[in-house]
């Protein structure tokens, strides 16, 4: 969207009875919600947060621009509590994506049967060559800017784009990485390296994660949603849905609060895409008398097995200076230990990219990680022109105590507040030394200097309404569709068994385009679908 | 004083001394080897070219030359400053294609046949600076972490880029030997020149479309304009070498307005580098970053000046007159 | 540790404010912040208003001779007037406004109990004893109602104040940070470089070079 420019918008009407109504509009929803517009759908997507202009909206500036994020109340708790909002939860109109650091990675082959060939998790009931394909469609429609070649796993078409100047800060990655005698590569990224479209090539800005400005991130919402708006779907945005309706069975529409009051919107089907969080509260919070532990809860499932991954660091001080600060933040990526499995005390995988934190950022990992304050962390903080660090996204494991469940505390809307309960099991511990183990050792033969580890991070969300084969095991089947109600559907990271040890965006939206087929598919043999 | 203002300064001096040094420019005047050569233009004085063959295709040379090195100039001023001069050496191409240029535009405007030593000192300077540059970026890729990959050919110094100097020195060479050579029957390293600089401009378009397709893949050829100098610059190249097997005194009237659309795309893509900054965040009204971070505005005049570097060459294969052949083109007055 | 120290000479982000690296949105919402004093208090009532500023006074310091001061406090205030919330909370705490005034007071009364005298009054030894008392969960009178003083020093202190202070321009620059960077953002990115609109640290014997440097950031 150009400045200043407005653009037409389909609008029903609340007693219309639509296609579909999709809940979210993030990498899950606003991709399903567009696909599903251009099958020919009818389709309104909702979303709690307002829909930004980035060119005219977005400051740069890390306090103003945590209005992008999820920070209503949410209470966590367990032997490692989450820390929610800034980095994994989103409350605009493209979610998460609005702020996501664009790291475009694909699930390795094998982790779509984990159970079977790794031995550890859930099996998906995905097939990795189907979703190589969807893959590679999600790469076209972001324009991933990538390495010429890929050098790990299965033979990938050549990203779209090509990859970015690296920073100094991915410079030591990848110093580090040659000295321990491993691969790395720049990192595909859903931000154009050449103009495309309305959106120019990248400024190295540096606030990818506090919302791009100028509109050369690929987020959903400035991808996906315009699509989905020339073919015909509605996107209300500052509409909260707090409960799904059913009727003999079936989701029969969404009360949403919106401008001042509670609202019904008439559906078809109903498609849930507000995150693992949101999505299973949504689900429990829908609880009636046909289903009173919830929709879609037969498996009892809904909330259970909630994953996160560690984001956990080591950070070291560089005679040179590094100023981190331009650039997106992670530029450089090894996934060498995602596809090595020859010594490791621990399953799972896990890669690591470098970083690029901004002062508020950096002041909180300093003072809160680091317990620096006083003089210490004033002084300290001066050195943050010559810090460098190197940050996994690494896979812990599904465990049913790890859940999100409703407290008797109501919100802004009335609507119970969920308790997200988290606590790490042997193997995430193990997996924990061994990365920061391993990046300490990568930074210092890159030249770092008063390493340090920070411990305390998670990223991402995953697995509190699992897909599987079986419906006594899991929530919904490989459409997504839930296995108690045919027309009501789970499209975000909620859905995925395992988590994997790369970022979720791209996968998310590969199950989404999945989805659609699937759903065009059923309702072409007259089954759900339309119905 | 700001170091920019210095460096100019600089070059600017260098460019003059070399000017003064190369002695005042030669208007229209007898020839040394006599008679056969065109009626002075009575109407203008200046600007004409030599009427010998020789003289005629050494001025085309060097505006060749001159389009050559000012692209350098321009382009390795603005590469260099982005770098920060980071390396005293990253001050050299400034300077010398400052004085290339100097010498290039002296010879443009020389209608005398016969060389001049110091302006052909200067463009083997010229010459021998840009494969020195050339080693330099090569090393500067190869220290980098991941060594010579693509995302080093892309981002670290450009490999290709000190070429250009040395393809100016080169043509700025030859129109100096061609100055000396025999117009009936000019020969460089006793070859036919027309053959020679045909065949060596076609495999200079051909190193220039490599840089230029290098950096447009770079760029993911995002626009369709951009397939245009990795097409339309080997058509020309093959056009030349084309050109080179024909019988001498053949009229090579398709080679040419193929070099003339190749000079032209050279032009068109400065308007299109123009328009390519114009799309960046922020576009002109953020020129600091746009026209170092942005498609440089100086590079495609490169090749223009290959291209008019072909049409010498075509010059001299058109007009290589064997001494059975009359030369149609100079009726006697 | 180093000492602290004007590593970044002459440096101000604000003067590049005027620049294409800010748009005018940022200008807008960073006008809005300096228009905070450091006396302005909506939320927390005089006593615990002067509470704060002491500990943050120690929480993260500042020159003496810096004027105008980071109004760390006021903006702590600031946020929980507006009721911006970070999204989660811990168990053990209670709402991020109330966890704020009960555990002011607390740290007030924990001071009279131990030496006689407001919090704010103390020298900045005794401050700093009863704050690490706090972080290690060591006060546990009855004003604290409960909540863990641990939680309360890791989870509201720490990332309240430290956001806060880091979130103004002055400490932008006292950091040598670019600061906002739209519609320009950065060219070079490599090892040591910079561009002419960043800050110039300054390498000892080569102080004046970053003093003239920095002046010319704005322009």
């Amino acid at each position: 969207m150009r400045m200043g420019e407005w653009v037409p918008m389909r609008q029903f009407r609340d007693g219309e009875e639509i296609d579909f109504v999709v809940v979210g509009t993030g990498a899950g929803g606003g991709t399903l919600a567009c696909s599903l517009a251009e099958q020919g759908f009818t389709v309104a997507a909702f979303d709690a947060g307002p829909y930004w202009r980035p060119l005219e909206d977005f400051a740069s500036d890390e306090m103003h621009q945590s209005k992008l994020y999820w920070t209503d109340e949410r209470i966590v708790d367990g032997e490692n509590p989450l820390q929610m909002g800034s980095n994994n939860s989103g409350k605009s109109v493209g979610g998460s994506t609005v702020h996501y650091a664009m790291v475009a990675l694909r699930f390795r082959p094998e982790w779509f049967k984990a159970r079977t060939l790794l031995g550890y998790g859930a099996d998906w009931p995905l097939d990795w060559r189907e979703m190589w394909s969807y893959y590679d469609q999600v790469e076209d429609d972001l324009k991933i800017s990538g390495p010429v070649t890929y050098p790990w796993g299965p033979k990938r078409p050549r990203y779209r784009y090509r990859a970015h100047e690296l920073n100094a800060a991915a410079k030591v990655l990848a110093r580090g990485a040659e000295a321990m005698g491993i691969a790395w590569t720049p990192t595909p990224l859903a931000t154009v390296s050449a103009p495309r479209g309305d959106s120019p090539p990248c400024v190295y800005r540096g606030f990818c994660t506090l919302g791009c400005s100028t509109n050369a991130k690929q987020s959903v919402l400035v991808t996906y949603l315009p699509r989905a708006l020339r073919a015909g779907a509605e996107i209300r945005d500052l509409a909260m849905v707090g409960r799904i309706e059913t009727k003999g069975g079936r989701a029969t529409g969404v009360h949403y609060y919106r401008e001042g009051r509670w609202r019904f919107q008439r559906a078809k089907n109903v498609v849930v895409a507000g995150y693992a969080i949101e999505t299973p509260r949504l689900l429990l919070m829908s609880a009636n008398r046909e289903f009173p532990d919830g929709l879609a809860n037969s498996s009892g499932l809904v909330g259970k097995n909630l994953m996160v991954q560690g984001n956990q660091a080591v950070w070291g001080d560089f005679d040179e200076e590094i100023r981190s600060y331009k650039g997106p933040p992670s530029l450089a990526v090894t996934e060498h230990w995602n596809y090595e499995d020859r010594g490791k005390d621990f399953f799972g995988g896990y890669c690591y990219m470098s970083q690029g934190p901004l002062p508020t950022l950096w002041g909180s990992t300093q003072s809160g990680a680091h317990g620096l304050w006083g003089e210490a962390l004033v002084s300290e903080m001066q050195r943050y022109n010559h810090v460098a660090g190197l940050k996994v996204v690494s896979e812990y494991l599904p465990q049913e105590r790890n859940q999100v469940t409703l407290t008797g505390e109501k919100d802004q809307y009335g609507l119970p507040i969920p308790r997200i309960t988290y606590s790490w099991c042997d193997n995430d511990k193990a997996l924990n030394r061994h990365g920061l183990g391993f990046m300490g050792q990568a930074l210092a033969a890159a030249g770092g200097r008063n390493i340090w580890e920070q411990r305390d991070d998670t990223c991402h969300l995953y697995g509190t309404a699992r897909m599987g084969d079986d419906p006594k095991t899991s929530v919904v089947n490989g459409d997504c569709r839930s296995w108690d109600i045919p027309n009501l559907w789970v499209c975000d990271g909620s859905v995925f068994p395992t988590a994997g040890g790369v970022n979720p965006s791209l996968t998310i939206q590969a199950i989404a385009l999945r989805t659609s087929d699937r759903i065009k598919a059923s309702a072409r043999d007259g089954v759900g679908g339309r119905a | 004083m700001h170091p920019v203002t210095v460096l100019a300064a600089v070059a600017a001096g260098a460019g003059l001394l070399t000017w003064i040094a190369a002695g005042r420019s030669k208007r229209l005047g007898p020839a040394p080897h006599g008679g056969r050569q065109a009626p002075p233009d009575r109407g203008r004085a200046y600007g004409r070219r030599g009427a010998e063959v020789t003289a005629s295709a050494a001025q085309r040379l060097n505006h060749a030359s001159s389009l050559l090195a000012g692209s350098v100039l321009f382009d390795s001023s603005l590469e260099h400053y982005r770098g920060q001069f980071f390396n005293r050496a990253m001050y050299t191409p400034i300077i010398v294609s400052s004085i290339t240029l100097a010498s290039s535009l002296h010879g443009a405007g020389d209608t005398d046949p016969g060389r001049s030593g110091m302006r052909h000192a200067v463009q083997a300077v010229a010459g021998a600076t840009g494969l020195v540059g050339f080693g330099f970026h090569a090393w500067n890729v190869g220290k980098r972490e991941g060594g010579y990959s693509f995302q080093n050919l892309f981002y670290a110094a450009p490999i290709g880029a000190p070429m250009a100097l040395t393809l100016a020195g080169l043509l700025g060479v030859a129109a100096e030997r061609v100055r000396d050579a025999d117009p009936d029957a000019p020969r460089l390293a006793a070859l036919p020149a027309g053959k020679v600089l045909a065949l060596a401009t076609a495999a200079m378009l051909l190193g220039t479309t490599a840089e230029a397709g290098l950096l447009h893949f770079r760029g993911a050829f995002q626009n369709p304009a951009m397939l245009i100098p990795v097409t339309l610059p080997p058509l020309g190249a093959a056009a030349l070498a084309l050109a080179a097997t024909r019988e001498p005194g053949t009229s090579q009237a398709d080679a040419k307005a193929a070099m003339w659309a190749v000079s032209a795309m050279g032009v068109a893509g400065v308007a299109f580098h123009a328009y390519g900054v114009a799309r960046m965040m922020g576009g002109w009204s953020n020129w600091r970053q746009n026209l170092i971070d942005g498609p440089p505005l100086p590079a495609p005049p490169s090749f223009s000046g290959v291209a008019l570097g072909g049409l010498a060459a075509l010059e001299l294969v058109e007009r290589h007159r064997s001494l059975s052949s009359p030369r149609r083109l100079h009726a006697p007055p | 540790m180093h000492p602290r120290k004007d590593h970044f000479p002459g440096y101000d982000v604000l003067a590049k404010r005027d620049t294409p690296s800010w748009n005018a949105k940022t200008r807008a919402v960073i006008d809005e912040r300096l228009a905070i004093t450091p006396e302005t208090h909506r939320f927390l009532d005089k006593a615990a208003f002067a509470t704060l500023q002491a500990v943050a006074e120690r929480i993260v310091p500042q020159p003496s001779d810096r004027t105008p001061l980071v109004p760390v406090a006021a903006m702590v205030d600031h946020k929980l007037a507006s009721g911006e919330h970070d999204g989660y909370r811990y168990a053990g705490l209670p709402e991020q406004g109330e966890a704020w005034r009960c555990g002011l007071k607390a740290l007030d009364a924990e001071a009279q109990k131990a030496f006689g005298a407001p919090f704010s009054d103390l020298g900045a030894w005794a401050q700093d004893g009863l704050l690490k008392a706090c972080e290690k969960g060591g006060l546990t009178g009855p004003a604290w109602d409960g909540m863990p003083s641990d939680l309360f020093f890791k989870k509201r202190i720490i990332p309240d104040l430290v956001r806060a202070y880091y979130a103004h321009p002055t400490a932008w620059s006292e950091i040598g940070w670019g600061g906002p960077a739209s519609p320009r953002g950065y060219v070079r990115m490599g090892f040591d470089r910079r561009d002419p609109w960043e800050a110039a640290e300054s390498y000892p014997g080569h102080e004046d070079e970053a003093y003239a440097e920095n002046l010319r950031v704005g322009r």
